[in-house]
Protein backbone atom coordinates (compact mmCIF):
# COMPACT_ATOMS: atom_id res chain seq x y z
CA UNK A 1 0.00 0.00 0.00
CA UNK A 2 1.20 3.46 -0.89
CA UNK A 3 1.93 5.58 2.14
CA UNK A 4 -0.69 8.19 3.03
CA UNK A 5 1.70 11.08 2.50
CA UNK A 6 2.70 9.98 -0.98
CA UNK A 7 -0.89 9.40 -2.06
CA UNK A 8 -1.62 12.86 -0.67
CA UNK A 9 1.11 14.62 -2.58
CA UNK A 10 0.15 12.77 -5.77
CA UNK A 11 -3.49 13.90 -5.66
CA UNK A 12 -2.31 17.38 -4.64
CA UNK A 13 -0.05 17.52 -7.67
CA UNK A 14 -2.90 16.37 -9.93
CA UNK A 15 -5.11 19.16 -8.55
CA UNK A 16 -2.61 21.96 -9.15
CA UNK A 17 -1.37 20.59 -12.47
CA UNK A 18 -3.98 22.19 -14.82
CA UNK A 19 -3.36 25.68 -13.42
CA UNK A 20 0.42 25.24 -13.52
CA UNK A 21 0.33 23.92 -17.08
CA UNK A 22 -1.88 26.79 -18.15
CA UNK A 23 0.42 29.41 -16.61
CA UNK A 24 3.53 27.78 -18.06
CA UNK A 25 2.05 27.95 -21.56
CA UNK A 26 0.17 31.26 -21.47
CA UNK A 27 2.25 33.28 -18.99
CA UNK A 28 5.78 32.06 -18.35
CA UNK A 29 6.65 30.90 -21.88
CA UNK A 30 5.41 34.10 -23.59
CA UNK A 31 7.28 36.32 -21.12
CA UNK A 32 10.51 34.34 -21.49
CA UNK A 33 10.07 34.43 -25.25
CA UNK A 34 9.68 38.20 -25.07
CA UNK A 35 12.92 38.62 -23.14
CA UNK A 36 14.65 36.23 -25.54
CA UNK A 37 13.37 38.13 -28.55
CA UNK A 38 14.99 41.35 -27.31
CA UNK A 39 18.50 39.83 -27.65
CA UNK A 40 18.20 37.72 -30.80
CA UNK A 41 16.76 40.21 -33.28
CA UNK A 42 17.00 43.84 -34.26
CA UNK A 43 15.49 46.10 -36.89
CA UNK A 44 17.92 47.67 -39.27
CA UNK A 45 16.52 50.10 -41.83
CA UNK A 46 13.15 48.40 -41.60
CA UNK A 47 14.55 44.89 -42.08
CA UNK A 48 14.65 42.28 -39.30
CA UNK A 49 18.17 40.95 -38.60
CA UNK A 50 18.58 37.80 -36.50
CA UNK A 51 21.58 36.89 -34.32
CA UNK A 52 22.68 37.55 -30.75
CA UNK A 53 22.69 41.30 -30.16
CA UNK A 54 22.49 43.88 -27.37
CA UNK A 55 21.81 46.72 -29.80
CA UNK A 56 18.25 47.17 -28.59
CA UNK A 57 19.45 47.86 -25.05
CA UNK A 58 22.30 50.09 -26.19
CA UNK A 59 19.74 52.05 -28.18
CA UNK A 60 17.41 52.47 -25.18
CA UNK A 61 20.21 53.99 -23.10
CA UNK A 62 22.12 55.96 -25.74
CA UNK A 63 19.37 57.71 -27.74
CA UNK A 64 18.38 60.85 -25.83
CA UNK A 65 14.69 60.53 -26.65
CA UNK A 66 14.39 57.03 -25.18
CA UNK A 67 16.65 57.76 -22.20
CA UNK A 68 14.45 60.73 -21.37
CA UNK A 69 11.34 58.53 -21.35
CA UNK A 70 13.05 56.00 -19.04
CA UNK A 71 14.09 58.77 -16.61
CA UNK A 72 10.62 60.32 -16.72
CA UNK A 73 9.05 56.93 -15.99
CA UNK A 74 11.22 56.36 -12.90
CA UNK A 75 10.66 59.95 -11.70
CA UNK A 76 6.88 59.71 -12.18
CA UNK A 77 6.74 56.38 -10.34
CA UNK A 78 8.75 57.70 -7.39
CA UNK A 79 6.79 60.96 -7.14
CA UNK A 80 3.44 59.19 -7.34
CA UNK A 81 4.58 56.75 -4.62
CA UNK A 82 5.76 59.52 -2.27
CA UNK A 83 2.76 61.82 -2.79
CA UNK A 84 0.28 58.99 -2.29
CA UNK A 85 2.14 57.86 0.85
CA UNK A 86 1.69 61.35 2.34
CA UNK A 87 -2.03 61.35 1.46
CA UNK A 88 -2.51 57.74 2.54
CA UNK A 89 -1.40 58.12 6.20
CA UNK A 90 -4.40 60.10 7.53
CA UNK A 91 -6.77 57.81 5.58
CA UNK A 92 -5.06 54.66 6.87
CA UNK A 93 -5.14 55.93 10.47
CA UNK A 94 -8.87 56.66 10.12
CA UNK A 95 -9.50 53.17 8.68
CA UNK A 96 -7.40 51.49 11.39
CA UNK A 97 -9.40 53.19 14.13
CA UNK A 98 -12.53 51.54 12.74
CA UNK A 99 -16.03 52.56 13.73
CA UNK A 100 -18.54 54.08 11.34
CA UNK A 101 -16.09 56.74 10.18
CA UNK A 102 -13.47 54.11 9.37
CA UNK A 103 -16.01 52.10 7.37
CA UNK A 104 -17.06 55.15 5.36
CA UNK A 105 -13.42 55.99 4.63
CA UNK A 106 -12.78 52.42 3.46
CA UNK A 107 -15.78 52.51 1.16
CA UNK A 108 -14.86 55.88 -0.38
CA UNK A 109 -11.24 54.76 -0.88
CA UNK A 110 -12.19 51.44 -2.49
CA UNK A 111 -15.12 52.57 -4.68
CA UNK A 112 -12.99 54.29 -7.40
CA UNK A 113 -11.19 50.94 -7.92
CA UNK A 114 -14.37 49.65 -9.50
CA UNK A 115 -14.65 52.60 -11.87
CA UNK A 116 -12.78 51.88 -15.08
CA UNK A 117 -9.37 53.52 -15.29
CA UNK A 118 -10.28 55.07 -18.65
CA UNK A 119 -13.20 56.86 -17.02
CA UNK A 120 -11.17 58.03 -14.05
CA UNK A 121 -8.51 59.45 -16.36
CA UNK A 122 -11.17 60.98 -18.59
CA UNK A 123 -12.79 62.61 -15.56
CA UNK A 124 -9.46 64.22 -14.64
CA UNK A 125 -8.95 65.41 -18.20
CA UNK A 126 -12.35 67.15 -18.01
CA UNK A 127 -11.34 68.70 -14.68
CA UNK A 128 -7.92 69.90 -15.77
CA UNK A 129 -8.57 71.12 -19.32
CA UNK A 130 -8.55 74.84 -20.16
CA UNK A 131 -12.36 75.12 -19.97
CA UNK A 132 -12.46 72.47 -17.26
CA UNK A 133 -14.03 72.54 -13.83
CA UNK A 134 -10.82 73.43 -11.98
CA UNK A 135 -10.05 76.50 -14.07
CA UNK A 136 -13.70 77.52 -13.89
CA UNK A 137 -13.56 77.34 -10.08
CA UNK A 138 -10.21 79.17 -9.87
CA UNK A 139 -11.44 81.99 -12.12
CA UNK A 140 -14.81 82.40 -10.42
CA UNK A 141 -13.39 82.32 -6.92
CA UNK A 142 -11.00 85.06 -8.01
CA UNK A 143 -7.93 82.98 -7.13
CA UNK A 144 -6.38 83.15 -10.57
CA UNK A 145 -7.12 85.00 -13.77
CA UNK A 146 -6.52 83.00 -16.91
CA UNK A 147 -5.00 80.00 -15.12
CA UNK A 148 -2.67 77.83 -17.22
CA UNK A 149 -3.86 74.52 -18.59
CA UNK A 150 -2.65 71.57 -16.53
CA UNK A 151 -3.85 68.96 -19.01
CA UNK A 152 -1.10 67.41 -21.14
CA UNK A 153 1.61 68.15 -18.57
CA UNK A 154 3.48 65.82 -16.24
CA UNK A 155 1.54 67.37 -13.34
CA UNK A 156 -1.72 66.12 -14.80
CA UNK A 157 -0.28 62.61 -15.12
CA UNK A 158 1.00 62.76 -11.53
CA UNK A 159 -2.32 63.98 -10.08
CA UNK A 160 -4.35 61.34 -11.91
CA UNK A 161 -1.89 58.52 -11.14
CA UNK A 162 -2.05 59.31 -7.43
CA UNK A 163 -5.86 59.33 -7.60
CA UNK A 164 -6.03 56.07 -9.53
CA UNK A 165 -3.51 54.08 -7.46
CA UNK A 166 -4.11 55.54 -3.97
CA UNK A 167 -6.13 52.52 -2.71
CA UNK A 168 -3.12 50.27 -3.30
CA UNK A 169 -1.13 52.09 -0.62
CA UNK A 170 -3.97 52.99 1.78
CA UNK A 171 -5.08 49.37 2.31
CA UNK A 172 -1.66 47.81 3.20
CA UNK A 173 -0.89 50.84 5.38
CA UNK A 174 -4.21 50.51 7.21
CA UNK A 175 -3.51 46.82 7.79
CA UNK A 176 -0.06 47.62 9.23
CA UNK A 177 -1.35 50.44 11.46
CA UNK A 178 -4.29 48.31 12.59
CA UNK A 179 -1.83 45.64 13.77
CA UNK A 180 -0.06 48.08 16.15
CA UNK A 181 -1.16 47.40 19.73
CA UNK A 182 -3.02 50.51 20.94
CA UNK A 183 -1.20 50.20 24.31
CA UNK A 184 2.04 51.27 22.63
CA UNK A 185 0.54 54.60 21.58
CA UNK A 186 -1.08 55.07 24.99
CA UNK A 187 2.22 54.34 26.72
CA UNK A 188 3.95 56.94 24.59
CA UNK A 189 1.23 59.49 25.39
CA UNK A 190 1.55 58.75 29.12
CA UNK A 191 5.30 59.18 28.89
CA UNK A 192 4.59 62.72 27.68
CA UNK A 193 4.84 62.44 23.92
CA UNK A 194 2.52 64.72 21.92
CA UNK A 195 0.53 63.56 18.87
CA UNK A 196 3.24 64.47 16.37
CA UNK A 197 5.84 62.61 18.38
CA UNK A 198 3.60 59.55 18.72
CA UNK A 199 3.17 59.54 14.94
CA UNK A 200 6.88 59.97 14.23
CA UNK A 201 8.23 57.58 16.87
CA UNK A 202 5.49 54.93 17.07
CA UNK A 203 3.08 54.81 14.11
CA UNK A 204 5.57 55.67 11.36
CA UNK A 205 8.29 53.12 12.29
CA UNK A 206 5.80 50.33 13.05
CA UNK A 207 3.95 50.86 9.78
CA UNK A 208 7.09 50.55 7.64
CA UNK A 209 6.28 47.04 6.31
CA UNK A 210 2.86 48.21 5.03
CA UNK A 211 4.42 51.38 3.71
CA UNK A 212 6.99 49.41 1.72
CA UNK A 213 4.31 47.23 0.12
CA UNK A 214 2.23 50.30 -0.76
CA UNK A 215 5.18 52.27 -2.15
CA UNK A 216 6.26 49.42 -4.42
CA UNK A 217 2.70 48.82 -5.64
CA UNK A 218 2.10 52.49 -6.51
CA UNK A 219 5.52 52.77 -8.14
CA UNK A 220 5.01 49.62 -10.24
CA UNK A 221 1.49 50.51 -11.32
CA UNK A 222 2.38 54.11 -12.20
CA UNK A 223 5.55 53.18 -14.10
CA UNK A 224 3.77 50.48 -16.10
CA UNK A 225 0.57 52.44 -16.80
CA UNK A 226 -0.60 53.16 -20.31
CA UNK A 227 -4.08 54.70 -20.07
CA UNK A 228 -3.50 57.48 -17.55
CA UNK A 229 -0.30 58.93 -19.11
CA UNK A 230 -1.87 58.58 -22.56
CA UNK A 231 -5.06 60.48 -21.73
CA UNK A 232 -3.56 63.12 -19.40
CA UNK A 233 -0.07 63.51 -20.81
CA UNK A 234 -0.96 63.27 -24.47
CA UNK A 235 2.03 62.90 -26.73
CA UNK A 236 4.01 65.53 -24.85
CA UNK A 237 5.23 63.52 -21.89
CA UNK A 238 5.04 59.81 -22.74
CA UNK A 239 6.04 57.16 -20.21
CA UNK A 240 7.57 53.83 -21.16
CA UNK A 241 4.17 52.18 -21.74
CA UNK A 242 3.30 54.64 -24.51
CA UNK A 243 6.77 54.17 -26.01
CA UNK A 244 6.43 50.36 -26.09
CA UNK A 245 2.98 50.66 -27.65
CA UNK A 246 4.34 53.04 -30.31
CA UNK A 247 7.38 50.92 -31.15
CA UNK A 248 5.38 47.72 -31.56
CA UNK A 249 2.06 48.78 -33.06
CA UNK A 250 3.00 51.93 -34.99
CA UNK A 251 6.63 51.33 -36.00
CA UNK A 252 6.54 47.52 -36.03
CA UNK A 253 9.90 47.39 -34.22
CA UNK A 254 9.11 44.31 -32.11
CA UNK A 255 12.65 43.56 -30.87
CA UNK A 256 13.07 47.09 -29.51
CA UNK A 257 9.60 46.97 -27.98
CA UNK A 258 10.55 43.65 -26.36
CA UNK A 259 13.76 45.20 -24.98
CA UNK A 260 11.82 48.14 -23.48
CA UNK A 261 9.29 45.71 -21.97
CA UNK A 262 12.13 43.65 -20.47
CA UNK A 263 13.61 46.83 -18.99
CA UNK A 264 10.21 47.59 -17.46
CA UNK A 265 10.10 44.13 -15.83
CA UNK A 266 13.62 44.63 -14.42
CA UNK A 267 12.72 48.13 -13.18
CA UNK A 268 9.57 46.96 -11.39
CA UNK A 269 11.19 43.88 -9.85
CA UNK A 270 14.27 45.76 -8.61
CA UNK A 271 12.23 48.60 -7.08
CA UNK A 272 10.06 46.02 -5.31
CA UNK A 273 13.18 44.31 -4.01
CA UNK A 274 14.75 47.59 -2.83
CA UNK A 275 11.62 48.77 -0.99
CA UNK A 276 10.78 45.44 0.63
CA UNK A 277 14.39 44.56 1.60
CA UNK A 278 14.92 48.11 2.89
CA UNK A 279 11.84 47.86 5.07
CA UNK A 280 12.96 44.49 6.40
CA UNK A 281 16.39 45.85 7.32
CA UNK A 282 14.94 48.96 9.00
CA UNK A 283 12.49 46.90 11.04
CA UNK A 284 15.22 44.50 12.10
CA UNK A 285 17.49 47.33 13.20
CA UNK A 286 14.72 49.01 15.20
CA UNK A 287 13.52 45.85 16.88
CA UNK A 288 17.14 44.95 17.74
CA UNK A 289 17.49 48.41 19.33
CA UNK A 290 14.30 47.91 21.31
CA UNK A 291 15.83 44.85 23.00
CA UNK A 292 18.44 46.90 24.83
CA UNK B 1 -7.94 60.98 16.09
CA UNK B 2 -7.43 64.72 16.31
CA UNK B 3 -9.83 67.12 14.62
CA UNK B 4 -7.03 68.20 12.32
CA UNK B 5 -6.56 64.64 11.04
CA UNK B 6 -10.31 64.24 10.67
CA UNK B 7 -10.53 67.46 8.64
CA UNK B 8 -7.65 66.33 6.43
CA UNK B 9 -9.38 62.99 5.85
CA UNK B 10 -12.63 64.72 4.85
CA UNK B 11 -10.81 66.98 2.36
CA UNK B 12 -9.04 63.97 0.82
CA UNK B 13 -12.29 62.02 0.55
CA UNK B 14 -13.82 65.00 -1.27
CA UNK B 15 -10.92 65.07 -3.73
CA UNK B 16 -11.30 61.32 -4.31
CA UNK B 17 -15.01 61.57 -5.12
CA UNK B 18 -15.20 64.97 -6.86
CA UNK B 19 -13.56 63.94 -10.16
CA UNK B 20 -16.09 61.13 -10.56
CA UNK B 21 -18.91 63.66 -10.17
CA UNK B 22 -17.67 65.70 -13.14
CA UNK B 23 -18.77 63.30 -15.92
CA UNK B 24 -22.04 62.74 -14.06
CA UNK B 25 -22.76 66.49 -14.10
CA UNK B 26 -21.65 66.95 -17.70
CA UNK B 27 -23.73 64.02 -18.95
CA UNK B 28 -27.00 65.91 -18.52
CA UNK B 29 -25.85 69.15 -20.14
CA UNK B 30 -28.25 70.27 -22.88
CA UNK B 31 -25.44 71.43 -25.18
CA UNK B 32 -23.90 69.66 -28.18
CA UNK B 33 -20.43 70.05 -26.65
CA UNK B 34 -18.83 69.47 -23.26
CA UNK B 35 -18.86 72.45 -20.94
CA UNK B 36 -18.48 73.26 -17.29
CA UNK B 37 -20.72 74.22 -15.60
CA UNK B 38 -23.30 72.15 -17.53
CA UNK B 39 -26.24 74.05 -19.01
CA UNK B 40 -29.84 72.91 -18.95
CA UNK B 41 -30.92 69.34 -18.33
CA UNK B 42 -31.49 66.47 -20.72
CA UNK B 43 -31.24 62.72 -20.74
CA UNK B 44 -30.93 62.46 -24.52
CA UNK B 45 -27.19 61.66 -24.42
CA UNK B 46 -28.01 58.48 -22.50
CA UNK B 47 -30.40 57.30 -25.24
CA UNK B 48 -27.95 58.34 -27.93
CA UNK B 49 -25.04 56.40 -26.47
CA UNK B 50 -27.11 53.31 -25.68
CA UNK B 51 -28.46 53.25 -29.24
CA UNK B 52 -24.94 53.37 -30.68
CA UNK B 53 -24.28 49.98 -32.36
CA UNK B 54 -20.55 50.18 -31.56
CA UNK B 55 -21.33 50.60 -27.84
CA UNK B 56 -23.69 47.63 -27.86
CA UNK B 57 -21.16 45.49 -29.71
CA UNK B 58 -18.28 46.38 -27.35
CA UNK B 59 -20.44 45.85 -24.30
CA UNK B 60 -21.41 42.39 -25.57
CA UNK B 61 -17.76 41.50 -26.21
CA UNK B 62 -16.82 42.63 -22.69
CA UNK B 63 -19.61 40.63 -21.06
CA UNK B 64 -18.77 37.43 -22.99
CA UNK B 65 -15.08 37.90 -22.25
CA UNK B 66 -15.59 38.52 -18.53
CA UNK B 67 -17.86 35.46 -18.28
CA UNK B 68 -15.29 33.29 -20.10
CA UNK B 69 -12.47 34.63 -17.89
CA UNK B 70 -14.45 34.03 -14.69
CA UNK B 71 -15.48 30.49 -15.67
CA UNK B 72 -12.01 29.57 -16.96
CA UNK B 73 -10.23 30.86 -13.88
CA UNK B 74 -12.71 29.06 -11.59
CA UNK B 75 -12.14 25.76 -13.42
CA UNK B 76 -8.35 26.11 -13.05
CA UNK B 77 -8.32 27.99 -9.73
CA UNK B 78 -10.60 25.95 -7.46
CA UNK B 79 -8.67 22.64 -7.77
CA UNK B 80 -5.40 24.56 -7.55
CA UNK B 81 -6.43 26.24 -4.28
CA UNK B 82 -7.63 22.91 -2.82
CA UNK B 83 -4.37 21.21 -3.81
CA UNK B 84 -2.27 23.99 -2.29
CA UNK B 85 -4.19 24.24 0.99
CA UNK B 86 -5.34 20.67 1.70
CA UNK B 87 -2.56 18.49 0.23
CA UNK B 88 1.19 18.12 0.57
CA UNK B 89 2.23 19.41 -2.83
CA UNK B 90 5.94 19.28 -3.68
CA UNK B 91 7.33 22.76 -4.41
CA UNK B 92 4.36 24.47 -2.78
CA UNK B 93 5.98 27.91 -2.45
CA UNK B 94 7.25 27.92 -6.03
CA UNK B 95 3.76 27.04 -7.29
CA UNK B 96 2.19 29.78 -5.18
CA UNK B 97 4.78 32.22 -6.54
CA UNK B 98 3.95 31.24 -10.12
CA UNK B 99 0.21 31.60 -9.57
CA UNK B 100 0.57 35.08 -8.04
CA UNK B 101 3.26 36.36 -10.42
CA UNK B 102 0.83 37.70 -13.07
CA UNK B 103 0.11 40.40 -10.46
CA UNK B 104 3.79 41.40 -10.32
CA UNK B 105 4.85 41.38 -13.96
CA UNK B 106 3.40 44.56 -15.55
CA UNK B 107 0.14 43.68 -17.33
CA UNK B 108 1.21 45.66 -20.35
CA UNK B 109 4.27 43.41 -20.69
CA UNK B 110 2.25 40.21 -20.31
CA UNK B 111 -0.14 41.46 -22.99
CA UNK B 112 2.68 42.19 -25.42
CA UNK B 113 4.30 38.83 -24.64
CA UNK B 114 1.02 37.06 -25.43
CA UNK B 115 0.61 39.00 -28.67
CA UNK B 116 4.08 37.88 -29.76
CA UNK B 117 3.40 34.31 -28.62
CA UNK B 118 0.09 34.10 -30.48
CA UNK B 119 1.45 35.63 -33.65
CA UNK B 120 3.99 32.79 -33.80
CA UNK B 121 0.98 30.47 -33.84
CA UNK B 122 -0.70 32.37 -36.66
CA UNK B 123 -2.87 34.84 -34.68
CA UNK B 124 -6.25 33.40 -35.59
CA UNK B 125 -8.88 33.22 -32.86
CA UNK B 126 -9.03 36.70 -31.33
CA UNK B 127 -11.66 35.85 -28.73
CA UNK B 128 -9.78 32.75 -27.57
CA UNK B 129 -6.56 34.77 -27.29
CA UNK B 130 -8.27 37.53 -25.29
CA UNK B 131 -9.86 34.93 -23.01
CA UNK B 132 -6.52 33.18 -22.32
CA UNK B 133 -4.90 36.53 -21.46
CA UNK B 134 -7.77 37.43 -19.14
CA UNK B 135 -7.70 34.04 -17.38
CA UNK B 136 -3.97 34.59 -16.64
CA UNK B 137 -4.71 37.84 -14.79
CA UNK B 138 -7.92 36.60 -13.10
CA UNK B 139 -6.49 33.32 -11.80
CA UNK B 140 -4.55 34.87 -8.85
CA UNK B 141 -7.76 36.46 -7.50
CA UNK B 142 -9.68 33.17 -7.64
CA UNK B 143 -6.87 31.15 -6.03
CA UNK B 144 -6.47 33.73 -3.26
CA UNK B 145 -10.18 34.00 -2.46
CA UNK B 146 -10.78 30.24 -2.52
CA UNK B 147 -7.62 29.57 -0.46
CA UNK B 148 -8.76 32.07 2.16
CA UNK B 149 -12.12 30.38 2.62
CA UNK B 150 -10.46 26.92 2.69
CA UNK B 151 -8.20 28.13 5.48
CA UNK B 152 -11.25 29.32 7.41
CA UNK B 153 -13.23 26.10 6.84
CA UNK B 154 -12.96 23.23 9.29
CA UNK B 155 -11.05 20.29 7.70
CA UNK B 156 -12.41 17.90 10.37
CA UNK B 157 -15.78 17.93 8.60
CA UNK B 158 -14.09 16.59 5.47
CA UNK B 159 -12.32 13.88 7.47
CA UNK B 160 -15.61 12.96 9.10
CA UNK B 161 -17.26 12.54 5.70
CA UNK B 162 -14.35 10.37 4.50
CA UNK B 163 -14.50 8.20 7.63
CA UNK B 164 -18.24 7.75 7.08
CA UNK B 165 -17.38 6.23 3.71
CA UNK B 166 -17.83 9.12 1.25
CA UNK B 167 -15.38 9.13 -1.65
CA UNK B 168 -13.30 12.21 -2.49
CA UNK B 169 -15.77 13.57 -5.06
CA UNK B 170 -18.79 13.14 -2.79
CA UNK B 171 -16.87 14.77 0.05
CA UNK B 172 -16.07 17.73 -2.18
CA UNK B 173 -19.63 18.02 -3.50
CA UNK B 174 -21.41 17.59 -0.17
CA UNK B 175 -18.98 19.21 2.28
CA UNK B 176 -16.10 21.26 0.88
CA UNK B 177 -18.15 22.98 -1.83
CA UNK B 178 -20.58 24.41 0.74
CA UNK B 179 -17.77 25.50 3.03
CA UNK B 180 -15.90 27.42 0.34
CA UNK B 181 -18.85 28.83 -1.59
CA UNK B 182 -18.33 32.40 -0.27
CA UNK B 183 -14.72 32.27 -1.52
CA UNK B 184 -15.83 30.95 -4.91
CA UNK B 185 -18.48 33.68 -5.20
CA UNK B 186 -16.10 36.50 -4.32
CA UNK B 187 -13.40 34.99 -6.54
CA UNK B 188 -15.85 34.86 -9.45
CA UNK B 189 -16.96 38.46 -8.85
CA UNK B 190 -13.35 39.67 -8.67
CA UNK B 191 -12.48 37.76 -11.85
CA UNK B 192 -15.46 39.23 -13.69
CA UNK B 193 -14.58 42.79 -12.61
CA UNK B 194 -10.86 42.41 -13.38
CA UNK B 195 -11.65 41.14 -16.86
CA UNK B 196 -14.45 43.62 -17.54
CA UNK B 197 -12.16 46.52 -16.57
CA UNK B 198 -9.00 45.28 -18.22
CA UNK B 199 -7.23 47.58 -20.64
CA UNK B 200 -3.51 46.64 -20.79
CA UNK B 201 -4.05 43.01 -21.89
CA UNK B 202 -6.89 43.67 -24.33
CA UNK B 203 -5.06 46.58 -25.91
CA UNK B 204 -2.63 44.15 -27.56
CA UNK B 205 -4.94 41.25 -28.35
CA UNK B 206 -8.18 42.89 -29.53
CA UNK B 207 -9.13 43.52 -33.13
CA UNK B 208 -11.88 45.59 -34.77
CA UNK B 209 -14.52 42.88 -34.28
CA UNK B 210 -13.61 41.84 -30.74
CA UNK B 211 -13.18 45.30 -29.22
CA UNK B 212 -13.91 45.37 -25.46
CA UNK B 213 -15.68 48.36 -23.89
CA UNK B 214 -12.67 49.97 -22.13
CA UNK B 215 -10.82 50.11 -25.47
CA UNK B 216 -13.89 51.61 -27.13
CA UNK B 217 -14.10 54.26 -24.38
CA UNK B 218 -10.47 55.26 -24.86
CA UNK B 219 -10.99 55.74 -28.59
CA UNK B 220 -14.36 57.42 -28.16
CA UNK B 221 -13.16 60.16 -25.78
CA UNK B 222 -10.91 61.39 -28.58
CA UNK B 223 -13.66 61.15 -31.18
CA UNK B 224 -16.91 62.31 -29.56
CA UNK B 225 -17.08 65.83 -28.22
CA UNK B 226 -20.72 65.81 -27.15
CA UNK B 227 -21.71 64.65 -23.64
CA UNK B 228 -22.60 61.10 -24.76
CA UNK B 229 -19.28 59.72 -23.47
CA UNK B 230 -19.94 61.41 -20.14
CA UNK B 231 -23.30 59.62 -20.15
CA UNK B 232 -21.64 56.25 -20.84
CA UNK B 233 -19.11 56.95 -18.06
CA UNK B 234 -21.95 57.78 -15.66
CA UNK B 235 -23.63 54.47 -16.48
CA UNK B 236 -20.38 52.61 -15.75
CA UNK B 237 -19.89 54.51 -12.47
CA UNK B 238 -23.45 53.50 -11.47
CA UNK B 239 -22.61 49.89 -12.36
CA UNK B 240 -19.55 50.11 -10.07
CA UNK B 241 -21.72 51.42 -7.22
CA UNK B 242 -24.18 48.56 -7.69
CA UNK B 243 -21.31 46.05 -7.57
CA UNK B 244 -19.99 47.64 -4.35
CA UNK B 245 -23.46 47.22 -2.91
CA UNK B 246 -23.61 43.57 -3.94
CA UNK B 247 -20.17 42.86 -2.45
CA UNK B 248 -21.06 44.66 0.77
CA UNK B 249 -24.21 42.56 1.02
CA UNK B 250 -22.25 39.34 0.42
CA UNK B 251 -19.57 40.38 2.87
CA UNK B 252 -22.22 41.28 5.42
CA UNK B 253 -23.77 37.82 5.10
CA UNK B 254 -20.36 36.23 5.53
CA UNK B 255 -19.48 38.30 8.57
CA UNK B 256 -22.78 37.41 10.23
CA UNK B 257 -22.26 33.72 9.50
CA UNK B 258 -18.81 33.73 11.08
CA UNK B 259 -20.07 35.68 14.07
CA UNK B 260 -22.99 33.31 14.65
Amino acid sequence: MMSRARADSLSGALLVLPAIGFLLVFFLAPNLLLVGYSVIARMEAGVMQYGLTFDNYVRAFSVDLYWLVLVRTVRMGLMAALVSAAIAYPLAIAIAQGGLFGRVVTLVVVTPLLVNVVIRSYAWSQLLSRQGALNWALTNLGIAENPPQLLYTEWAVLIASVHVFLPFIVLPLAAAIGAIAPEIGQAARMAGANRVRVFLRVILPLSVPGLAVGLSLVFSLTAAAYVTPQILGGNFSPLIGTLIHQQVLALNDWPFGAALASLLIVLVLSINLVFLRGAERLTRRWTAGAGN
Amino acid sequence: MSNLTRAAVLVILFVIVAPLAVPVMMSVSDTPFMTFPPQGFTLRWYWKVLAEPEVQQSLWVSIRLAAAAAIGSLILGIPCAIGLVRYRVPGRNAILGLVLSPLIVPLLVTGLALLQFFSLAGNRWTFFQLAMGHIVICLPYVVRNVSNSLLLANPDLESAARIMGADRWTTFRRVTWHQIRPGITSGAIFAFIVSFDDFPISMWLADAREFPLPLFLEVAIQRFFDPSIAALSTLMILLALVMIGVMEALLGIKVRRFAG
